[in-house]
Protein backbone atom coordinates (compact mmCIF):
# COMPACT_ATOMS: atom_id res chain seq x y z
CA UNK A 1 0.00 0.00 0.00
CA UNK A 2 2.89 2.35 0.68
CA UNK A 3 5.44 1.97 -2.10
CA UNK A 4 3.16 0.35 -4.68
CA UNK A 5 0.88 3.32 -4.97
CA UNK A 6 3.40 5.76 -6.37
CA UNK A 7 1.93 7.36 -9.45
CA UNK A 8 5.11 6.69 -11.38
CA UNK A 9 7.05 3.49 -11.18
CA UNK A 10 10.10 2.69 -13.26
CA UNK A 11 7.93 0.68 -15.62
CA UNK A 12 5.69 3.70 -16.23
CA UNK A 13 8.76 5.78 -16.94
CA UNK A 14 9.68 3.26 -19.64
CA UNK A 15 6.22 3.66 -21.22
CA UNK A 16 6.33 7.44 -21.28
CA UNK A 17 10.04 7.53 -22.13
CA UNK A 18 9.39 5.32 -25.16
CA UNK A 19 6.54 7.55 -26.33
CA UNK A 20 8.52 10.77 -25.85
CA UNK A 21 11.61 9.41 -27.62
CA UNK A 22 9.51 8.16 -30.56
CA UNK A 23 7.92 11.60 -30.93
CA UNK A 24 11.26 13.44 -30.62
CA UNK A 25 12.71 11.04 -33.20
CA UNK A 26 9.85 11.77 -35.62
CA UNK A 27 10.20 15.52 -35.17
CA UNK A 28 13.97 15.40 -35.72
CA UNK A 29 13.52 13.39 -38.90
CA UNK A 30 11.02 15.99 -40.04
CA UNK A 31 13.48 18.79 -39.22
CA UNK A 32 16.13 16.99 -41.27
CA UNK A 33 13.75 16.58 -44.21
CA UNK A 34 12.84 20.26 -44.09
CA UNK A 35 16.56 21.06 -44.19
CA UNK A 36 16.92 18.88 -47.26
CA UNK A 37 14.06 20.53 -49.15
CA UNK A 38 16.26 20.78 -52.23
CA UNK A 39 16.33 16.99 -52.38
CA UNK A 40 12.68 16.92 -53.40
CA UNK A 41 13.69 18.23 -56.81
CA UNK A 42 15.99 15.26 -57.42
CA UNK A 43 14.37 13.15 -60.13
CA UNK A 44 15.85 9.77 -59.14
CA UNK A 45 14.35 8.30 -55.99
CA UNK A 46 17.69 6.78 -54.96
CA UNK A 47 19.44 10.17 -55.16
CA UNK A 48 16.66 11.66 -53.07
CA UNK A 49 16.92 8.96 -50.41
CA UNK A 50 20.72 9.34 -50.30
CA UNK A 51 20.34 13.06 -49.67
CA UNK A 52 17.77 12.50 -46.95
CA UNK A 53 19.89 9.91 -45.17
CA UNK A 54 22.96 12.17 -45.24
CA UNK A 55 21.14 14.78 -43.14
CA UNK A 56 22.52 14.80 -39.56
CA UNK A 57 19.05 15.43 -38.09
CA UNK A 58 17.58 12.50 -39.99
CA UNK A 59 20.30 10.17 -38.68
CA UNK A 60 20.03 11.52 -35.14
CA UNK A 61 16.23 11.19 -35.32
CA UNK A 62 16.51 7.57 -36.43
CA UNK A 63 18.93 6.85 -33.58
CA UNK A 64 16.59 8.37 -31.00
CA UNK A 65 13.69 6.47 -32.53
CA UNK A 66 15.75 3.27 -32.14
CA UNK A 67 16.42 3.94 -28.45
CA UNK A 68 12.70 4.64 -28.04
CA UNK A 69 11.90 1.26 -29.58
CA UNK A 70 14.20 -0.50 -27.09
CA UNK A 71 12.47 1.32 -24.26
CA UNK A 72 9.14 0.24 -25.72
CA UNK A 73 10.24 -3.42 -25.59
CA UNK A 74 11.13 -2.93 -21.92
CA UNK A 75 7.77 -1.29 -21.21
CA UNK A 76 5.85 -4.09 -22.95
CA UNK A 77 7.68 -6.67 -20.83
CA UNK A 78 6.35 -5.05 -17.66
CA UNK A 79 2.69 -4.39 -18.52
CA UNK A 80 -0.31 -5.89 -20.26
CA UNK A 81 -0.16 -5.02 -23.96
CA UNK A 82 -3.83 -3.96 -23.77
CA UNK A 83 -2.69 -1.36 -21.22
CA UNK A 84 0.50 -0.08 -22.77
CA UNK A 85 -0.35 0.02 -26.48
CA UNK A 86 -3.21 2.57 -26.25
CA UNK A 87 -0.93 4.88 -24.25
CA UNK A 88 1.29 5.10 -27.32
CA UNK A 89 -1.47 7.32 -28.78
CA UNK A 90 0.23 10.12 -26.79
CA UNK A 91 2.65 10.08 -29.69
CA UNK A 92 0.04 11.89 -31.83
CA UNK A 93 -0.37 14.49 -29.07
CA UNK A 94 3.37 15.17 -28.84
CA UNK A 95 3.84 15.28 -32.61
CA UNK A 96 0.90 17.70 -32.90
CA UNK A 97 2.47 19.96 -30.26
CA UNK A 98 5.82 19.72 -32.05
CA UNK A 99 4.20 20.58 -35.38
CA UNK A 100 2.67 23.65 -33.81
CA UNK A 101 5.62 24.97 -31.83
CA UNK A 102 8.60 23.80 -33.89
CA UNK A 103 7.28 23.95 -37.44
CA UNK A 104 4.57 26.62 -37.08
CA UNK A 105 1.96 24.28 -38.52
CA UNK A 106 -1.63 25.42 -38.33
CA UNK A 107 -3.58 23.13 -35.98
CA UNK A 108 -7.38 23.24 -36.45
CA UNK A 109 -9.63 23.39 -33.37
CA UNK A 110 -10.88 19.85 -34.03
CA UNK A 111 -7.35 18.51 -33.69
CA UNK A 112 -6.83 20.31 -30.37
CA UNK A 113 -10.06 18.70 -29.17
CA UNK A 114 -8.62 15.33 -30.19
CA UNK A 115 -5.43 16.08 -28.24
CA UNK A 116 -7.51 16.78 -25.12
CA UNK A 117 -9.61 13.62 -25.58
CA UNK A 118 -6.50 11.42 -25.99
CA UNK A 119 -5.01 12.89 -22.79
CA UNK A 120 -8.22 12.13 -20.90
CA UNK A 121 -8.20 8.57 -22.29
CA UNK A 122 -4.58 8.02 -21.25
CA UNK A 123 -5.43 9.32 -17.77
CA UNK A 124 -8.27 6.80 -17.55
CA UNK A 125 -5.92 4.08 -18.75
CA UNK A 126 -3.35 5.01 -16.11
CA UNK A 127 -5.93 4.59 -13.38
CA UNK A 128 -6.97 1.21 -14.81
CA UNK A 129 -3.34 0.16 -14.95
CA UNK A 130 -2.90 -1.30 -11.49
CA UNK A 131 -5.83 -3.70 -11.76
CA UNK A 132 -4.48 -5.62 -14.74
CA UNK A 133 -1.03 -6.01 -13.28
CA UNK A 134 0.12 -9.52 -12.60
CA UNK B 1 -3.33 -5.75 -54.33
CA UNK B 2 -5.83 -2.92 -54.01
CA UNK B 3 -4.81 0.06 -51.82
CA UNK B 4 -7.70 -0.60 -49.43
CA UNK B 5 -6.62 -4.20 -48.91
CA UNK B 6 -3.03 -3.05 -48.31
CA UNK B 7 -4.29 -0.52 -45.77
CA UNK B 8 -6.34 -3.01 -43.74
CA UNK B 9 -3.60 -5.64 -43.93
CA UNK B 10 -1.16 -3.02 -42.66
CA UNK B 11 -3.43 -2.09 -39.75
CA UNK B 12 -3.95 -5.77 -38.86
CA UNK B 13 -0.24 -6.61 -38.98
CA UNK B 14 0.60 -3.51 -36.96
CA UNK B 15 -1.73 -4.65 -34.18
CA UNK B 16 -0.68 -8.28 -34.42
CA UNK B 17 2.98 -7.19 -34.13
CA UNK B 18 2.33 -5.73 -30.66
CA UNK B 19 0.69 -8.92 -29.45
CA UNK B 20 3.57 -11.00 -30.86
CA UNK B 21 6.06 -8.77 -29.03
CA UNK B 22 4.17 -9.24 -25.77
CA UNK B 23 4.09 -13.00 -26.35
CA UNK B 24 7.87 -12.89 -26.82
CA UNK B 25 8.88 -10.76 -23.83
CA UNK B 26 6.36 -12.17 -21.38
CA UNK B 27 6.07 -10.64 -17.93
CA UNK B 28 9.45 -9.48 -16.72
CA UNK B 29 9.88 -9.45 -12.97
CA UNK B 30 13.09 -7.45 -13.05
CA UNK B 31 12.94 -4.00 -11.50
CA UNK B 32 14.30 -1.06 -13.42
CA UNK B 33 16.28 -1.77 -16.58
CA UNK B 34 16.65 -5.33 -17.78
CA UNK B 35 19.93 -7.22 -17.74
CA UNK B 36 22.19 -7.65 -20.74
CA UNK B 37 21.41 -11.35 -20.73
CA UNK B 38 17.71 -10.57 -21.05
CA UNK B 39 18.27 -8.32 -24.07
CA UNK B 40 20.50 -10.90 -25.75
CA UNK B 41 17.91 -13.63 -25.15
CA UNK B 42 15.44 -11.60 -27.21
CA UNK B 43 17.63 -12.12 -30.29
CA UNK B 44 16.98 -15.87 -30.01
CA UNK B 45 13.25 -15.40 -29.43
CA UNK B 46 11.09 -16.43 -32.38
CA UNK B 47 8.16 -14.22 -31.24
CA UNK B 48 10.41 -11.18 -31.17
CA UNK B 49 11.51 -11.93 -34.75
CA UNK B 50 7.86 -12.34 -35.74
CA UNK B 51 7.21 -8.89 -34.21
CA UNK B 52 10.03 -7.36 -36.28
CA UNK B 53 8.86 -9.01 -39.51
CA UNK B 54 5.20 -8.01 -38.95
CA UNK B 55 6.29 -4.46 -38.20
CA UNK B 56 8.39 -4.21 -41.38
CA UNK B 57 5.59 -5.73 -43.50
CA UNK B 58 3.01 -3.40 -41.93
CA UNK B 59 5.19 -0.37 -42.64
CA UNK B 60 5.77 -1.40 -46.27
CA UNK B 61 2.02 -1.99 -46.80
CA UNK B 62 1.24 1.36 -45.14
CA UNK B 63 3.54 3.21 -47.56
CA UNK B 64 2.04 1.26 -50.46
CA UNK B 65 -1.50 2.18 -49.37
CA UNK B 66 -0.64 5.83 -48.73
CA UNK B 67 0.83 6.22 -52.20
CA UNK B 68 -2.71 5.75 -53.52
CA UNK B 69 -5.06 6.83 -50.68
CA UNK B 70 -5.56 10.19 -49.00
CA UNK B 71 -3.87 10.37 -45.60
CA UNK B 72 -7.00 12.00 -44.16
CA UNK B 73 -8.87 8.79 -45.07
CA UNK B 74 -6.20 6.31 -43.98
CA UNK B 75 -4.98 7.89 -40.75
CA UNK B 76 -8.21 7.80 -38.67
CA UNK B 77 -8.56 4.09 -39.51
CA UNK B 78 -5.28 3.49 -37.64
CA UNK B 79 -7.22 3.97 -34.42
CA UNK B 80 -8.95 0.63 -35.03
CA UNK B 81 -5.61 -1.00 -34.14
CA UNK B 82 -6.21 -0.09 -30.47
CA UNK B 83 -9.44 -2.12 -30.49
CA UNK B 84 -7.75 -4.90 -32.45
CA UNK B 85 -4.89 -5.18 -29.95
CA UNK B 86 -7.41 -5.29 -27.09
CA UNK B 87 -9.30 -8.18 -28.74
CA UNK B 88 -6.15 -10.07 -29.77
CA UNK B 89 -4.59 -9.66 -26.31
CA UNK B 90 -7.67 -11.27 -24.81
CA UNK B 91 -7.87 -14.10 -27.33
CA UNK B 92 -4.18 -14.91 -27.70
CA UNK B 93 -2.66 -13.82 -24.38
CA UNK B 94 -5.61 -14.17 -22.02
CA UNK B 95 -5.30 -10.61 -20.76
CA UNK B 96 -8.16 -9.43 -18.60
CA UNK B 97 -9.73 -6.16 -19.73
CA UNK B 98 -11.75 -4.38 -17.09
CA UNK B 99 -14.65 -2.17 -18.11
CA UNK B 100 -12.58 0.86 -17.17
CA UNK B 101 -9.85 -0.23 -19.56
CA UNK B 102 -12.33 -0.69 -22.43
CA UNK B 103 -13.70 2.79 -21.80
CA UNK B 104 -10.16 4.22 -21.83
CA UNK B 105 -9.41 2.44 -25.12
CA UNK B 106 -12.58 3.80 -26.75
CA UNK B 107 -11.89 7.36 -25.50
CA UNK B 108 -8.34 7.17 -26.90
CA UNK B 109 -9.70 5.92 -30.25
CA UNK B 110 -12.12 8.84 -30.44
CA UNK B 111 -9.29 11.26 -29.66
CA UNK B 112 -7.08 9.80 -32.40
CA UNK B 113 -9.97 10.03 -34.89
CA UNK B 114 -10.44 13.71 -33.96
CA UNK B 115 -6.72 14.42 -34.33
CA UNK B 116 -6.54 12.67 -37.68
CA UNK B 117 -9.84 13.72 -39.27
CA UNK B 118 -9.86 16.56 -41.73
Amino acid sequence: MVAKNHIFEIADLAVFGAVVLAAVGHLMIKAGLVGAAAAASQPAILDRLLLYFSQPYVLLGLMIYGIGTAMWVLAVSKHDISYVFPISALNYVLVTLGGKFLFDELIPAKRWAGVAVVIVGVGLMQSSGREGKQ
Amino acid sequence: MTPTLALWLSIFLNGLAQVLLKKGVGHSEERGGASRRWWLSLLRNVWVWAWGLSFVAATALWILALSKLDISYAFPLLSTSFILVAILSRLLLGEHLSRKRWIAIIVICLGVILIAAK
